[in-house]
């Protein structure tokens, strides 16, 4: 049971940082990123590929996935900086089935659909095997911490205000110019940034991934754990990304009880759930089980 | 900080309240088993077959006893072919409800992806995959995939078209890695000098698939060539027929079951396909169409739901002769309940059993195939046949004995 | 671009702009992008294999059927579950969607089960065009949907609830004011977007197989489509629906058709790059 519950937390510190990082890109450049699931397999294959086929050391290896994340992050806030939250969902969830797809297809490179075994892990040859998820644990919860502060200090710096609190009027935001332009593609490469991260620590993780785990749907879950904690609210970010979690995976559980069902539609039953606790969390708690603390003037 | 506490205690009383170790985890005296199949997602026709001949097989031995006078505890969880959402089952399956054994999965980055936590954890796999990286990835030898690897499905099924003369193909396969490593086979035995034009592959879940049939017949190649599961290949081949190709179209077997007949109707006339067979007069394979409640049609059924019922039996075949759950002890039981001669050949678990129980050494012959395992745990190949859709009936056309 | 390039590009955009019409209507009236109409195509589907396949109606009867059915259901989620939230933003109530679409696409499979299935209904050989191939039945889903587009056109320009359906799009407060009730009108809107999404499930039905996955995979083309033609018109999402269309099939011209899906993602970017509005978008609607 502890074991199960070490791996659970691990999947729901991966969720927090990329749900941390979302909720950066929305919450402060008001920048709507369906694509998360894209920048996910980027961090993932970089480091992967890198320490595979390169041998080059782990820790080197999640730093490039880190960065390529920070890149593909400039790159995408630069292009859509003028278009509209909707249109940026598509353009971004385009940007993460292109990324997608080009796993997929390219082969030669990432094992495609053969899926891409990683062997090489952060410290592997120094912590044991018992004691190694409980330390890989300690590691995601570090890069969890990490994120948190970077992003509560983004969120609390004066650019932080200034960027939030105009981030659904363009119109103030063309006032201040360049400034604040080049501001929100920083920052939504910082949220890049923590994607490639997580990506990584995922791909080392399980070991072996394959572009079937990049799906759309992953960023689905990522933006619920945002909506259902909170938007905007960092708290409330990580209470959504471990909401989320024991909803898919608390589910599985009733099968183990109830036996009148078939596989499938057992199957079917549970992801309906999960549906109706969705739904319902945000009916009874719209804003989020931690909304975002009221606008204060005098904040410190 | 009260984040800390707040998502643990969450995490902690959402998953704990919920957990009382008597019910989830197996009585100590039970034999725990997971069974992964894909009941949703793109291997969701075939999922729910597997777990069902699972579950037929748990309950049939239950009722008489078990197996070492324990219960057999069957523990189902949905892999969604999706290997994100299948590590975390696997993950429940292996420290909750403390499995000796994860059984079913059908898409190669499933079993692949579950591998490294099977893998330390001591667990047994069985799988219908197709990736020749599964053999290499099994570094315990605990992994038995219960499928032959498809580039000898590829080269089997073009041996068996050859001979029908024809002259010209053209090739396109399912983005995924059984599908193209069968293409690959084919290819081998066809010769580059009778493909027209560069094979391709297409992805499946489009919106269409016009453009990619109109490059497919661009040339008019005398066949065509696209393995496939049924669901895109339903799509593709009403396509096909719909722009006026009036080749010969060769695939699998899994995409021409029932769904595709009744889908396509009369014009399903004429595909060809091809699939690795038990005898289909094989005693075994006759059981299970009788416990699967199936007529006998002459048509490969349940081509993976016989494959479950094999990997089940195997399994328990293979505790009973152990005399333990130790899974090193089962892996090495297994090749000998399944692989080798100058054995008593039976058909099912109860027979099984019987002899075990009686001293004797067995060699379970399966509803899925013969099951002989290499030392690698893959599942020599098996009897290949090729058959034609006429008036909605498969109708064989020849057999390879491999 | 061959002659069959451009008749598959046409049978693409005509299963498509249907459902991207009915999308930018709802978006209109509604403010958000409905994630839901993936579970609503399926729906669609299912209803009309019941009808026709299990209860023994003729196509067009079940085609009916299913529209009907379709139109409860999108009414039916409008009424228990978006409208109590409608005062939440639109990222909310996006996600939301989700969900429905979700549990829609499960209950389904609760159902029928992951099986592939189709139409009674015969596949037809193709007449000949020159050297390329279409059929009869890809003809009338070309034809249907011009009709639709027409009387949709005539709808919101010439009748009185088209043009209160326009005026609650553009202005709700005024249209109050105005004396439109504006519940009522979005009631009305939620019912006809929901035929139209039934009608949908038809041709997809018709097109493609049935299964519980099939409106999930049109999702993203019918999204390209509305959004390329500007959300919140639904002439723009006929262009929009030809121009995706047209792009999917080009893609195999330039690059393996592995990429198709990537191409219509690149050039909806590149478009909106050029307009961030769309090709006929008004300017902003945010909420």
């Amino acid at each position: 049971m502890s074991a199960y519950l070490i791996s659970m937390s691990t999947f729901v510190g991966f969720f927090m940082i990329l749900a941390l990082a979302l909720n950066l890109q929305w919450g402060i450049t008001g920048m709507v990123n369906f694509g998360v699931a894209g920048f996910y397999a980027l961090g993932a294959y970089t480091s992967g590929l890198l320490a595979v086929k390169l041998g080059i050391p782990v820790g080197l290896a999640i730093l490039a996935a880190c960065l390529a994340g920070m890149s593909m992050g400039a790159v995408v806030a630069l292009l859509s900086m003028r278009l509209r939250e909707d249109f940026l969902a598509i353009v971004t969830l385009g940007v993460g089935e292109i990324i997608r797809l080009i796993v997929l297809n390219e082969d030669e490179i990432t094992e495609g659909p053969r899926g891409l075994r990683i062997d090489a892990q952060p410290f592997g040859t120094l912590v044991g095997p018992e004691l190694y998820p409980v330390f890989y644990l300690g590691l995601v919860a570090l890069c969890v911490v990490l994120t948190y502060v970077v992003c509560e200090s983004i969120r609390r710096a004066p650019m932080g205000r200034t960027l939030r609190a105009i981030r659904e009027d363009d119109v103030v935001a063309e006032v201040l110019g360049k400034n604040v332009f080049l501001h929100r593609v920083c920052i939504f490469a910082v949220g890049g940034f923590f994607m490639g991260l997580a990506g990584a620590l995922y791909a080392h993780y399980v070991q072996n991934i394959s572009p079937e785990v990049f799906m759309p749907v992953l960023a689905m879950f990522i933006w619920m754990s945002v909506i259902v904690g909170g938007a905007g609210n960092n708290r409330g970010i990580l209470l959504g990304a471990g909401t989320v979690m024991v909803f898919l995976e608390g589910t599985r559980f009733i099968g183990d009880f109830v036996d009148v069902l078939d596989a499938e539609k057992m199957s079917a039953l549970r992801i309906i759930l999960i549906g109706l606790l969705l739904i319902l969390t945000l009916r009874l708690r719209p804003r989020g089980l931690l909304p975002e603390p009221k606008f204060r003037v005098n904040s410190n | 900080m009260n984040t800390t506490f707040t998502r643990r205690a969450v995490l902690a009383s959402g998953v704990a309240a919920l957990m009382t170790p008597s019910i989830l985890r197996a009585q100590e005296s039970d034999i725990a088993i997971g069974s992964l199949t894909p009941n949703t997602g793109g291997g969701g026709p075939f999922g729910p077959n597997i777990t069902a001949s699972h579950k037929r097989v748990a309950e049939a031995v239950n009722a008489a006893g078990g197996i070492l006078g324990r219960q057999v505890r069957l523990f189902q969880e949905n892999s969604e072919t999706n290997p994100e959402t299948a590590v975390r089952a696997a993950d429940k399956l292996i420290n909750v409800n403390q499995v000796i054994a994860i059984i079913g999965t059908f898409s190669s980055s499933v079993t692949l992806g579950i591998m490294p936590k099977c893998q330390s954890a001591d667990v047994i796999q069985m799988c219908t995959s197709s990736s020749s990286d599964i053999p290499i990835a099994d570094e315990k030898g605990l992994v038995f995939n219960f499928q032959p690897l498809s580039p000898i499905w590829g080269r089997a099924i073009a041996d068996l078209v050859l001979s029908r003369g024809i002259e010209s193909y053209a090739l396109m396969a399912l983005n995924n890695d059984f599908t193209r490593s069968m293409m690959d086979g084919f290819m081998e035995r066809v010769g580059s000098n009778a493909i027209i034009q560069e094979p391709f592959y297409y992805n499946a879940g489009q919106s269409s698939y016009r453009s990619e049939v109109t490059q497919l017949i661009e040339k008019s190649p005398k066949a065509v060539f696209i393995p496939s599961y049924v669901a895109d290949f339903t799509a593709v081949y009403k396509e096909l027929y719909r722009q006026g190709y009036e080749g010969v179209v060769i695939t699998t077997s899994l995409s021409t079951g029932a769904q595709f007949k009744e889908t396509v109707g009369a014009a399903g006339d004429g595909v060809i396909h091809g699939f690795p067979v038990p005898a289909l007069s094989s005693p075994a394979y006759k059981q299970y169409l009788g416990e699967a409640g199936l007529e006998d049609t002459g048509s490969v059924q349940h081509p993976f739901g016989t494959a479950g019922r094999d990997q089940m039996t195997a399994l328990l075949l293979a505790v009973e002769r152990a005399g333990t759950t130790d899974s090193a002890a089962v892996a090495r039981a297994i090749w000998d309940v399944t692989t080798g001669d100058g054995k008593t050949t039976v058909y099912n678990l109860a027979d099984g059993l019987e002899a075990l129980r009686a001293g004797e050494e067995i060699n379970y012959s399966g509803a899925s195939g013969s099951l002989e395992f290499d030392a690698e745990g893959s599942v020599l190949g098996r009897d290949f046949q090729l058959s034609e859709i006429r008036d909605g009936q498969d109708v064989v056309l020849q057999r390879l004995e491999l | 671009m061959s002659l069959q390039m451009i008749i598959n590009a046409l049978v693409n955009a005509a299963l498509i702009a249907p459902p991207a019409m009915a999308f930018s209507l709802l978006f209109g009236i509604l403010r958000f992008p409905n994630f839901a109409i993936g579970g609503y195509i399926t729906v669609g589907a299912f209803a009309a294999y019941t009808f026709n396949v299990v209860f023994g109606l003729s196509l067009p009867l079940a085609a009916a059927g299913a529209m009907a059915f379709t139109a409860l259901v999108v009414w039916g989620t409008h009424i228990i579950v978006f409208r109590p939230m409608q005062e939440q933003s639109a990222i909310t109530l996006l996600v939301v969607s989700m969900a429905v679409t979700l549990i829609l696409e499960n209950v389904i499979r609760f159902f029928f089960s992951s099986d592939v299935r189709g139409f009674d209904i015969p596949l037809e050989r193709p007449w000949k065009v020159m050297n390329a191939h279409i059929t009869p039945e890809q003809l009338q889903i070309i034809a249907w949907s011009l009709v639709i587009g027409v009387s949709l056109h005539l709808l919101l320009a010439h009748t009185r609830i088209g043009r209160a359906m326009r005026a609650v799009a553009d202005n709700p407060m005024l249209a109050a004011i105005r004396g439109v009730n504006a519940a009522r009108v979005t009631a009305f809107t939620t019912a006809v977007c929901g035929a139209l999404f039934g009608l949908t499930g038809v041709f997809a039905g018709l097109d493609l197989v049935i299964e519980p996955l099939v409106g999930w995979n049109l999702t993203i083309p019918i999204f390209a489509a509305a959004i390329l033609g500007g959300i919140g018109s639904p002439y723009g999402a006929i262009l929009g629906a030809l121009l995706v269309g047209l792009a999917e099939e080009a893609t195999i011209l330039v690059l393996p058709s592995t990429y198709k899906v990537a191409v219509g993602f690149v050039i909806i970017a590149v478009l909106l790059l050029l307009r961030p509005q769309g090709l006929f978008g008004t300017a902003e609607i945010k909420k």
